[in-house]
């Protein structure tokens, strides 16, 4: 957190950081926050060893029409992948227009 | 923290005025459904001439007919107080203001009773649902309940032969979690 900076305003997504654990969607107190994972196989296990699985992240999105702001996402996130951030969030003139999605499209 | 018996409660806040703790902090209540079949007013007066220090008193209400003198004639402040307690956990404050305070004149209900169900939740998919590397909501595993939603067993999907479930049972089963397979 920078010093002196207003940094309780918007809460930011460090996608390398997500595992797709689910831990802030299930604390989130206004289930403002959404989830899809899928299961894909790691590449290139050493030879011989049992085939291991990862979670990818497909989409991470917040409601800002139902955030309080509260951040308690930030404070349970076990691998420190949300943090507040000092801009504004985003504006709509819809409801809809108020889920952000917050992980960035692959380019390949 | 002095607990007083509900005749005594009137009598107990005017003698801790008497003694100097002429100062209202704050009145509230507390639903002790599953330790007791009670609610808890409590109330803290300090005594600004001596550093603020603070007395405690607390009275249980039997669930069933919560009722305790108004302590708005001692305190006119608390008032306000009992109004909200009076609201959000039904209980009565005999003698007291009955108007609202915070809720609409229509709002039916008890919104801090622990029994009292959010049942648009029990309607809603709980994004907390979904496993790790789920995009869906698979029906059939043992599903995770979200905290303050109770199990559907207990309540919405009850089986109808049984009878309606008790308040306690109510608040036991919305704890979140993997509801545990309920014995019969």
């Amino acid at each position: 957190m920078s010093s002196g900076e207003p940094s309780h305003r918007w809460i930011r997504l460090i996608e390398p950081a997500c595992t797709s654990c689910m831990i802030c969607a299930r604390e989130c107190p206004t289930w403002c926050i959404n989830i899809d994972s899928h299961t894909e196989p790691v590449e290139g296990p050493a030879p011989g060893s049992r085939g291991r699985t990862q979670h990818v992240l497909d989409s991470f999105a917040i409601d800002w029409s139902l955030c309080m702001y509260c951040g308690i996402c930030v404070e349970e996130c076990p691998f420190d992948a949300l943090e507040w951030v000092s801009d504004a969030s985003p504006s709509g003139s819809s409801p809809s227009a108020l889920v952000e999605e917050m992980v960035q499209p692959q380019s390949n | 923290m002095n607990e007083v018996a509900p005749e005594g409660w009137l009598a107990a806040v005017e003698k801790l005025k008497a003694d100097g703790f002429a100062y209202f902090d704050w009145l509230g209540c507390v639903d002790e459904i599953g330790r007791l079949d009670c609610f808890r007013v409590v109330l803290v007066v300090r005594n600004l001439a001596q550093g603020a220090e603070a007395r405690m008193l607390s009275c249980l209400l039997p669930r069933d007919d919560p009722r305790i003198d108004t302590v708005g004639g001692v305190f006119a402040g608390a008032a306000w107080h009992e109004r909200e307690a009076a609201e959000l956990f039904g209980v009565e404050f005999i003698g007291g203001e009955r108007r609202r305070l915070l809720l609409s004149p229509d709002f039916e209900g008890t919104p801090l009773r622990k029994d009292e169900v959010l049942a648009a939740r029990t309607g809603m998919n709980w994004p907390g649902a979904k496993e790790p590397g789920e995009s869906e909501f698979s029906p059939s595993r043992r599903r995770l309940v979200p905290p303050g939603v109770p199990d559907p067993a207990v309540w919405g999907d009850r089986d109808e032969s049984l009878t309606s479930p008790e308040p306690t049972e109510v608040v036991e089963s919305a704890v979140g979690g993997r509801p545990r397979r309920r014995r019969t």
